[in-house]
C-alpha cells in the first residue's frame, strides 16, 4: 500500500497542473463529493485566481481528500491537491476580510 | 489572493443535495413501517423471537439492504458510465441502506441479545454503521484541519514556506560570515598599530619559527624563493617573539568571546533574527508532519471501515449457517 504524500502543492507547482488539465471530466465523474454541476474549466478558473461562486466554495468544503480523483486523469494530475488550494484559499479568506 | 465570491470554510456546514432529501425520506419511511410492524407484531404475537415469520422477514430484509449498501455503491465507483454527481447520490444511497439495514436487524433480534452467533453478527453491524458515521464526521473534520496545515506550509504567495525561511537563513549566515571575515581582514592593521614588530597576517603562524630572518631581509643564495629557514642553527637560541599559542590568545577574533554572563552568549546573538527563523521553520515543518498524519488518519479509517464490513460479512454468513441449521430439520419435520 503506498504511503499517503504531503499532497499540497506550490503556488507555481498549482498553476503547471492546472494548465496541464484537458478537461476531460474524468475527475468529477470519480468524486464521490460534488453533488451538483460544475464544469471543469469554471472550477479551473476559480482554482488558481479570483472570486469563488457558491457551488464550487461548497464542492471545496464537501472535497475529502479521498483520491478518487487521481487515478482516472489521463494526464496524470492531482486534483485532490488543487481541491486542497481552492480549501486554503477559503481558508484565507476569512484572514482578509 | 483577493476574493469576492464565497469566503471562509466552516469547519460544520450542511447542503441538502436532492439524492440526500430522496434517500433520507426512504429510509425514513422504511424504518418507520419496520417499526411500526415490530410494535403491532410485539402486542400481538405469543411468539415475537428471531425466527418468528416476522423475524426472517426482519432479517431478510436487513441482510437485502446491507447487501445493497454494500455492493450498489463498490459497483458504482467501479462502473465506467457515470455522469457528475452519480458517485455522490450513490454514496447517500449506500449510507441509507446501511442504516436501514442496521435497524431491521436490530429489530430481527426482538431484543434477544444472547451470546450467538446471532448477537455477534449484529455486533459487528452496529460496529460497522457507528464507523461508517465516525468516517463521515472524519471526512468533514480532518480535510479542514489538512487545509490549515497547509496554509502555515505556504507562505501568502503560495510559496514554500520551509523554502523561503531557508533561503532567508542562507543570505543571514552568508551576510554574517561576510561581516566576521572583514572582520579578520581588518586585524593586522589592528596588530601593527599596536605592535611595532608585529608579523604580517599570512606569516602569522611560522613567525617565531624564523626569529633570524627580518621581514624586509632577502632570500639567502641557497633558499629556494618563498622557502624560509625553519630552525636556528644555535640550539640554544631562544626567541624573544610570541608564541602561535601566544599570538593565537591574543588575536582580535577571540578577544571578542563574551564572558558566560554576556547577552552575546544568548542563542542568536551573534547571527540577529536567526533564532526567528529557525522557529518558523520549525513550526512549518510540525504543520507538515501534522498534514501527514492527518491523511493517514483519513486512509486508515477508510481501511478500519473496509475490514469491518469484511468481518461482518464473516460473521453474517457464520450466523446464517448457524440459522439454517436449525431451521432445515424444523422445515423438513413440519
Amino acid at each position: 500500500m503506498p504511503k499517503p504524500v504531503l499532497l499540497h502543492k506550490t503556488g507555481p507547482q498549482l498553476v503547471q497542473e492546472v494548465r496541464a488539465c484537458i478537461g476531460c471530466n474524468e475527475c468529477l465523474y470519480a468524486c464521490p463529493a460534488l453533488a451538483e454541476p460544475i464544469t471543469i474549466d469554471v472550477l479551473n478558473r476559480e482554482t488558481m485566481d479570483g472570486p469563488i461562486s457558491a457551488p464550487v466554495a461548497r464542492f471545496a468544503w464537501s472535497c475529502y481528500q479521498c483520491g478518487a480523483c487521481v487515478a482516472p486523469c489521463p494526464v496524470g494530475l492531482h486534483r485532490d491537491a488543487m481541491m486542497m488550494w481552492l480549501k486554503v484559499r477559503l481558508l484565507r479568506s476569512d484572514w482578509e476580510v | 489572493m483577493h476574493i469576492d465570491g464565497e469566503k471562509g470554510y466552516p469547519l460544520f456546514f450542511f447542503s441538502k443535495s436532492r439524492a440526500w432529501v430522496t434517500s433520507t425520506l426512504f429510509g425514513l419511511l422504511i424504518i418507520v413501517l419496520g417499526g411500526a410492524l415490530y410494535i403491532w407484531y410485539s402486542h400481538t404475537s405469543n411468539d415475537p423471537t428471531p425466527d418468528s415469520i416476522v423475524g426472517f422477514g426482519y432479517a431478510f430484509a436487513g441482510t437485502t439492504f446491507l447487501i445493497l449498501a454494500a455492493v450498489l455503491y463498490t459497483l458504482r465507483r467501479r462502473s465506467r458510465r457515470r455522469g457528475i454527481g452519480q458517485l455522490h447520490t450513490a454514496l447517500q444511497w449506500h449510507i441509507c441502506f446501511g442504516v436501514v439495514g442496521i435497524v431491521l436487524l436490530f429489530m430481527h433480534s426482538f431484543g434477544n441479545f444472547n451470546p450467538r452467533s446471532g448477537t455477534f453478527a449484529l455486533y459487528g453491524m452496529i460496529a460497522l454503521v457507528i464507523s461508517g458515521f465516525v468516517g463521515r464526521l472524519l471526512d468533514r473534520i480532518i480535510p479542514r484541519l489538512i487545509a490549515d496545515e497547509v496554509r502555515k506550509a505556504l507562505t501568502a504567495k503560495g510559496e514554500d514556506r520551509i523554502e523561503a525561511i531557508s533561503q532567508k537563513l542562507e543570505a543571514l549566515v552568508h551576510h554574517s560570515t561576510e561581516e566576521i571575515r572583514g572582520f579578520s581582514t581588518q586585524m593586522p592593521a589592528v596588530q601593527s598599530s599596536t605592535t611595532t614588530n608585529a608579523p604580517p597576517a599570512g606569516e602569522r603562524t611560522t613567525r617565531s619559527l624564523v626569529p633570524l630572518r627580518p621581514a624586509s631581509s632577502k632570500e639567502l643564495p641557497f633558499q629556494a624563493p618563498g622557502q624560509s629557514l625553519h630552525t636556528s642553527w644555535d640550539l640554544a637560541y631562544i626567541s624573544l617573539e610570541e608564541t602561535p599559542q601566544e599570538m593565537s590568545r591574543n588575536a582580535a577574533q577571540h578577544r571578542f568571546v563574551p564572558d558566560k554572563k554576556s547577552t552575546l552568549t544568548r542563542p542568536g546573538a551573534l547571527i540577529p533574527g536567526a533564532q526567528e527563523h529557525m522557529a518558523a521553520l520549525e513550526n512549518a515543518q510540525r504543520a507538515l508532519q501534522r498534514e501527514q498524519f492527518y491523511r493517514y488518519v483519513i486512509r486508515y479509517w477508510r481501511i478500519f471501515h473496509v475490514s469491518l464490513a469484511l468481518l461482518t460479512i464473516g460473521l453474517t454468513l457464520w450466523h446464517i449457517e448457524y440459522a439454517l441449521q436449525l431451521l432445515i430439520p424444523t422445515l423438513l419435520h413440519r
